[in-house]
């Protein structure tokens, strides 16, 4: 399996995960709290300059962030249709900013830290009977560890029909890709359940003989 | 080491994936054979409670896997077929810890457990390692690694040995040739059992063969050419 996580030494690297999830949680509130393009602006250029100074290179952080950006793209582009032209390029800053410190924040926290992190602030709500907070932060660590997978298992479907010679079409695509992914998903709940790393819970009879 | 089935059978809708038997197991090393789809992982699955039975009962030193599955996955560790579905988390020391972690042990504590498995196996230098980076009789053992550090009484491995190649594979059986815990392979590597205790064969869901090695595997052998 492959990871988002990437080594490095950078100031940001050497930065514990509590700031950094910190900083990410007060961005994501701050940043729509203001309307204006030159803040938002200004952000998106700190934004760049902090994901710029991990040395990811510029191959691998198009590889990494091509996905999001096209969605971004998008959204804003309806944004821009629908409504006016300041109100989609808000959304392109405001996107585009979130995006680049959460690549940041996810290129430089290695997910066993990660859900330490959010395991610790769920507590309280566990003490409050809410929640159980080893499985939130399990269920987020999941989350992160499984962008990569799906984004691989897609290239592999793309490989095969271009190895068959098939062209490469969202509707032969998307459904073995689901179907890949829950089956995998499938697996890995079961080792996690074989593991015990979950608390209680009551075992699956899955539909498996092999 | 104390395994029980009494009456145990699994189904799936319609399906009989194991017709129930009445079996115990107490030996140190067994072997599951048979042909693709005749049960035997439905059957090692019943053992740890990841597939409770449909009738009757199985357990394990007497904790029943349907009531009492907890207890029972603590006791009974499970190699998936498929190593990199195994390992949970990208890095082999990271994947090692979230077994122990939630058993909520000092840092210090998971830290000592963490080098004492690495060093049984000989994987110190895997630790900082990506998983997608191992070679796949090194993900084999960081698998091993990752379930055995809560230290299972039982190991059970589902086809270990599949797709490796030769040396990877030497690797992987001299391992198992060294575990203290009770070891149960489900296998078509046939080599790799043949000093087993006790070997039993899955035919269409039933249980078609219980005994030594050479009696069953030859059972087998007839099967499969049929």
């Amino acid at each position: 399996m492959n990871s988002l996580y990437v080594e490095g030494d950078s100031f940001f690297h050497r930065l514990p995960p509590r700031p950094k999830l910190i900083l990410l949680l007060t961005a994501s509130l701050a940043l729509f709290l203001t309307r204006s393009p030159l803040l938002l602006g200004l952000s998106a250029g700190a934004a760049a300059l902090l994901y710029g100074s991990l040395g990811i290179g510029w191959q691998q952080s198009w590889i990494r962030l091509r996905p999001i950006l096209l969605t971004i793209a998008i959204v804003a582009l309806a944004t821009l249709v629908l409504n006016s032209m300041e109100e989609g390029g808000v959304v392109l800053l405001r996107l585009t900013t979130l995006m680049l410190i959460a690549a940041a924040v996810t290129a430089t926290v290695p997910i066993g830290s990660f859900i330490d992190e959010i395991t610790l602030a769920a507590r309280p709500m566990e003490r409050l009977g809410l929640v159980k907070a080893a499985d939130i932060g399990l269920s987020v660590g999941l989350v992160i560890r499984f962008v990569p997978e799906v984004v691989l298992r897609f290239q592999q479907l793309r490989q095969a029909h271009q190895a068959r010679g098939l062209k490469v079409r969202a509707t032969t695509m998307i459904v073995p890709l689901i179907i890949q992914t829950l089956k995998s998903a499938d697996e890995i709940a079961a080792a996690i359940d074989a593991r015990g790393i979950r608390g209680q819970r009551h075992a699956r009879n899955l539909e498996d003989s092999r | 080491m104390d395994i029980r089935f009494e009456q145990a059978g699994a189904t799936f809708g319609d399906r009989v994936a194991v017709e129930p038997l009445t079996l115990s197991l107490s030996e140190r090393r067994v072997a599951i054979i048979g042909l693709n789809g005749s049960g035997k992982t439905t059957f090692a699955r019943m053992i740890n409670g990841l597939v409770v039975p449909t009738s009757g009962r199985v357990t394990v030193n007497g904790s029943d896997t349907a009531s009492a599955g907890e207890s029972v996955r603590r006791q009974v560790g499970f190699i998936f077929q498929n190593p990199q579905n195994q390992i949970i988390l990208p890095i082999l020391r990271e994947d090692i810890a979230l077994g122990l972690k939630s058993r909520r042990l000092s840092a210090a504590a998971v830290d000592d457990a963490i080098e004492a498995i690495l060093a049984r196996f000989g994987i110190e230098h895997l630790a900082a390692r990506r998983a997608h980076e191992l070679s796949g009789g090194e993900l084999q053992l960081a698998a091993l690694a990752s379930v055995l550090v809560t230290d299972p009484e039982i190991v059970i491995l589902d086809e270990p040995t599949n797709q490796l190649d030769l040396r990877n594979r030497a690797l992987v059986e001299r391992t198992l040739r060294t575990l203290d815990e009770t070891v149960i392979v489900i296998s078509h590597d046939l080599a790799l059992i043949e000093d087993f205790d006790r070997v039993l064969m899955f035919h269409e869901g039933r249980l078609l063969g219980d005994g030594a090695p050479r009696d069953v595997i030859a059972g087998y052998r007839k099967i499969a050419a049929a």
